[in-house]
């Protein structure tokens, strides 16, 4: 939480102000924007010809094809429109893990980044919007909206937010964090996912990637914890999960090996499901340079 | 099996169960939270460590806290060999400490010296006493001297001990205790007693035992001090050109065989001679050339007192000298041989030795090798002796002129400056003798024996010098018969008859030769011996200050009346300087019955136990309560670190 109360102060905002949120796919915007629109319309560059429909304007009849093809087609431009971002910040109990060399927490960490990108987005005039995966009653989402009281409404919500829920138990906690993002969301709009992918349901690889279809650009963002990393305990050890109820008692030295190589796995799970669907995947510890990781979500997203 | 025993094996369980209980048990496994704790494998138990002890300071403390409390229980009287006082009815002691801070102390007595474990008992005594308990202190070093007046503030008395430094002065053990008897026996406390903290090493072992006969108690304590000892000392270092004549003394049964005599020049060996084993020899070291910086002379090896090993080398000085101007030529006839005053000089039997010469020299550097001159009846004095007596006069010699006839006919041009300012004039006496009731109470005895003299004439003195002078006899009408004034830091005293049998009977009086008795002492206590024994004072009369740098520093100068004091504690050189920027040299040397390491008798009453004890037996309880309390808190200490740990460390 108190690195969360920072959050205005703990990134190098000036360090963003170059940053673009950009992507090969057209976006599906309702206002003009920066972003190569998927309609057409008034424009300066040619985006080819299409077959006349009563009703068209005769301004954009290509009379030249009539006269050569005895055909009445009207010529298309480009368009340029704005393009969404969608945040998902896992606000589980499990990312309310803060280890011995973190800085912070995870959700701490997560919320920095969503509000970096929030930041570059909105900077450009595209829509930003907020969701949460779990967290506490104090937890609320933000819904798309462009412009300055916007990026303030999604500060106040990311530095309220806290650490809750059960995302095992609870599988409604996906549900209520992806049903409405995959109605809502427009063709071109960027999803940007912040989790550690360690407490989620088994299906929940697949369902992250659906979200991916339309047209929609797709990062996930794993966020660990350095301890999550290494395991860097010693001697005998009594863990206990932040959700499910695990106990596990295990000697760290004898584990570690097992659990690198469990953790590796997970990944390759939600890499082989994401990687299908066209989505992107970035790996992040709590101790990145935020700065850094923000350049790679941009990037990923392109 | 006693009952000690059990209670012991008991106790040891106590320390032990907890110990046995903590090595026996396993240890938890340490519990964290870990969001992914699912990938994690789960370990067999045998992966668990056994535990050693969680935390041993915090056991050893409990341990630690479980003996105190059995020590404390048992309330241990711990006996230690300390000097305690014997209260025979409980009630409050009147103590007198004498402490000997003689020369013999500083030899050694174990590992520390004989000075340091009197310092060490006194400080026992004091630890002894109690609230309503009266203590003096007195030093037996020579001169024996009150430290401390019986006091009831024991804190001042501890202090003084702690603050009580070695000397290297002789012994005076008789007046010391005499000292300390007085200084208790009108004290309200009926207990009252004397403790002698001494090797009784007072150069007279076979003096009448010490505390013999005495009202007051005398308890004599240290007996581990009291071995004999050998030591040689450097009594005197005498230089005459190229030649170092060392008096050197050996305590009793010692000799200086093996050793040598050794003269340095700063840190430099110069000269080397072997000390003759025979007693009452002096080692004679020939130096190679003439050397003109300071010199000291060494013994070689040690003994039991190292400080009187070493000695500064001086130039050889003889006693000091008296000059007599008498004109021999009209008394002969009547009195036969020397004149009359050169005789009863001679007769005084002094320390000083008497020089005849037949007139003042007219340099200064002539009359300064005199402590002092004697004038009869100068016929008044040519302007270079003039300036001769002023110069000796300034720096502090001394002058006794009988003024008569001659000096009243004194020719033109010869005055009798700087004695006398004006014209002396030889007049009808009228008075029948001195003035006993206006005498000076130092002379009043003197003034007895003159007070039916039978002189025709006197010489009378004008007003202007009467009134420069202090009036010491004075004639039954008032005028003066002997008087006194200073000039510069000298002083010159008067008599206006003169000293031949001719004139008056004044020289067959016995107050004549008290008279000069007076005066040659006097010209001793302002003459500057190079060399005086250790703990005799010395004297600056008319010095307006005085700084002396001595072995152990700047040497405390007090004002006694008119005249400056000061006291050497330590052998050595001394440097003199004086405000008008004079300097000279003194040295304080060693006394030779302190040399004499014997120890001198005590009675068998001093050594009773009924007076003091040697050794007491101490209730530790309160160190072990405070020890307990100790452990105590430092285990509140170690529960509240526990308490702050981590969240993440604890299960």
């Amino acid at each position: 939480m108190a690195a969360r109360s920072a959050l205005r102060t703990s990134i190098d905002w000036g360090s963003l102000a170059p940053l673009r949120l950009r992507s090969r796919h057209v976006a599906e915007g309702v206002y003009a924007g920066g972003h190569r629109s998927a309609r057409r319309g008034a424009g300066v560059e040619f985006g080819g010809h299409r077959q006349y429909t009563p009703g068209d304007d005769l301004r954009w009849l290509d009379r030249r094809s009539l006269l050569l093809h005895d055909r009445l087609l009207v010529r298309q431009f480009e368009t340029e429109t704005d393009r969404a971002l969608r945040l998902v910040v896992d606000a589980t109990a499990s990312m309310g893990y803060r280890g011995t060399q973190a800085p912070g927490a995870k959700l701490a960490f997560a919320a920095l980044v969503s509000a970096a990108l929030a930041r570059i987005a909105l900077s450009r005039g595209d829509p930003v919007g907020l969701s949460f995966l779990g967290g506490t009653s104090a937890t609320h989402s933000v819904p798309v909206a462009s412009g300055r009281e916007s990026f303030e409404r999604l500060l106040a919500a990311l530095e309220t937010s806290e650490a809750g829920g059960d995302a095992i138990k609870d599988a409604g906690v996906l549900d209520r964090g992806l049903s409405s993002l995959a109605r809502s969301a427009r063709r071109g709009s960027i999803v940007v996912l912040l989790s550690d992918l360690l407490d989620l349901p088994k299906e929940a690889p697949d369902r992250v990637a659906a979200v991916a279809s339309r047209g929609r650009i797709v990062v996930v963002v794993q966020t660990l914890d350095p301890d999550e990393l290494t395991l860097p305990f010693d001697g005998t050890m009594r863990l206990r999960s932040l959700e499910g109820d695990v106990i596990v008692e295990t000697d760290a030295d004898a584990a570690r090996d097992e659990y690198v190589a469990a953790l590796a796995e997970l990944n390759r799970t939600w890499e082989r499901a994401l990687v299908a669907r066209g989505a992107r995947i970035v790996r992040a510890t709590t101790a990145d340079d935020p700065i850094r990781v923000v350049r790679s979500i941009l990037e990923a997203a392109y | 099996m006693s009952f000690v025993a059990w209670l012991a094996l008991g106790i040891g369980v106590l320390v032990v169960a907890p110990y046995l209980a903590h090595r026996l048990r396993r240890k938890r496994a340490d519990s964290r939270l870990f969001a992914a704790a699912h990938l994690v494998p789960p370990a067999p138990p045998r992966a668990r460590r056994r535990s050693s002890l969680e935390d041993v300071a915090l056991f050893s403390t409990r341990a630690l806290a479980v003996l105190a409390l059995a020590l404390l229980g048992a309330s241990p009287l711990v006996r230690c060999s300390r000097l305690s006082l014997q209260r025979s009815s409980g009630a409050s002691v009147a103590l007198a400490i004498v402490i000997d801070d003689s020369m013999s102390m500083r030899a050694k007595a174990g590992n520390q010296s004989r000075f340091e474990r009197a310092r060490d008992a006194a400080r026992e005594l004091l630890a002894s006493a109690r609230e309503g308990d009266a203590v003096a202190i007195v030093m037996a070093g020579a001169p024996a001297r009150v430290a401390l007046a019986a006091t009831t503030d024991l804190g001042a008395a501890r202090a003084l001990v702690d603050a009580m430094p070695p000397s290297d002065r002789a012994t005076d053990l008789d007046s010391a205790v005499a000292l300390a008897r007085g200084l208790v026996a009108e004290l309200p406390q009926i207990d009252r007693r004397v403790v002698l903290l001494s090797d009784m090493a007072d150069g007279d072992p076979d003096g009448a035992p010490l505390g013999e006969g005495s009202s007051v108690p005398l308890w004599a304590p240290l007996t581990d001090i009291r071995e004999p000892a050998s030591d040689c000392a450097v009594l005197a270092a005498d230089r005459t050109r190229k030649q170092v004549r060392a008096r050197i003394v050996c305590s009793h049964d010692a000799n200086a065989a093996g050793r040598d005599a050794v003269v340095y020049s700063g840190d430099d060996e110069i000269a080397r001679a072997h000390v003759p084993l025979t007693a009452g020899s002096d080692a004679i070291v020939t130096l190679p050339n003439d050397p003109t910086t300071a010199l000291v002379l060494k013994l070689s090896g040690e003994d039991a007192i190292a400080s009187d090993d070493a000695a500064p080398v001086v130039l050889e000085s003889g006693p000091g000298t008296i000059a007599v101007v008498a004109d021999a030529a009209e008394e002969t006839a009547v009195t036969g041989g020397p004149p009359v005053v050169e005789q009863a000089l001679s007769a005084l039997k002094g320390s000083v030795a008497i020089r005849p010469i037949p007139i003042v020299p007219d340099r200064a550097d002539d009359l300064a090798s005199f402590i002092g001159i004697l004038i009869d009846d100068p016929p008044g004095f040519t302007p270079e002796q003039r300036h001769a007596l002023a110069d000796f006069l300034k720096d502090g010699g001394a002058v006794l002129v009988a003024l008569g006839p001659k000096s009243a006919a004194a020719p033109l041009g010869a005055t009798l400056q700087p004695l006398v300012d004006r014209n002396v004039s030889w007049t009808e006496n009228k008075s029948d003798g001195a003035d006993v009731t206006k005498s000076a109470a130092r002379f009043s005895d003197i003034a007895g024996s003159l007070a039916n003299l039978g002189a025709a004439r006197r010489a009378s003195l004008t007003q202007d010098d009467l009134a420069a002078l202090e009036l010491l006899i004075p004639w039954k009408d008032g005028a003066p018969l002997v008087a006194r004034r200073t000039i510069g830091r000298g002083e010159v005293e008067l008599v206006t008859l003169p000293f031949n049998v001719d004139a008056s009977d004044f020289p067959l009086r016995p107050g004549f030769l008290s008279l000069l008795d007076a005066w040659e002492g006097r010209v001793l206590e302002r003459s500057s011996p190079r060399r005086q024994s250790v703990g005799t004072a010395w004297t600056f009369p008319a010095a307006t200050s005085v700084r002396i740098d001595g072995p152990g520093g700047p040497l405390a100068v007090v004002r006694d009346g008119d005249l400056l004091r000061a006291e050497p504690s330590l052998i050595g050189a001394y440097q003199v300087a004086f405000s008008g920027g004079k300097t000279e040299q003194r040295v304080a040397a060693p006394v030779t019955r302190e040399i004499d390491l014997r120890p001198r008798r005590v009675a068998e009453s001093a050594s009773t136990s009924s007076v003091g004890t040697t050794h007491s037996q101490v209730d530790a309880s309160w160190v072990v309560a405070l020890g307990l309390l100790g452990l105590v808190a430092f285990e509140l200490v170690l529960r509240v670190r526990a308490a702050q740990r981590p969240v993440e460390e604890l299960a």
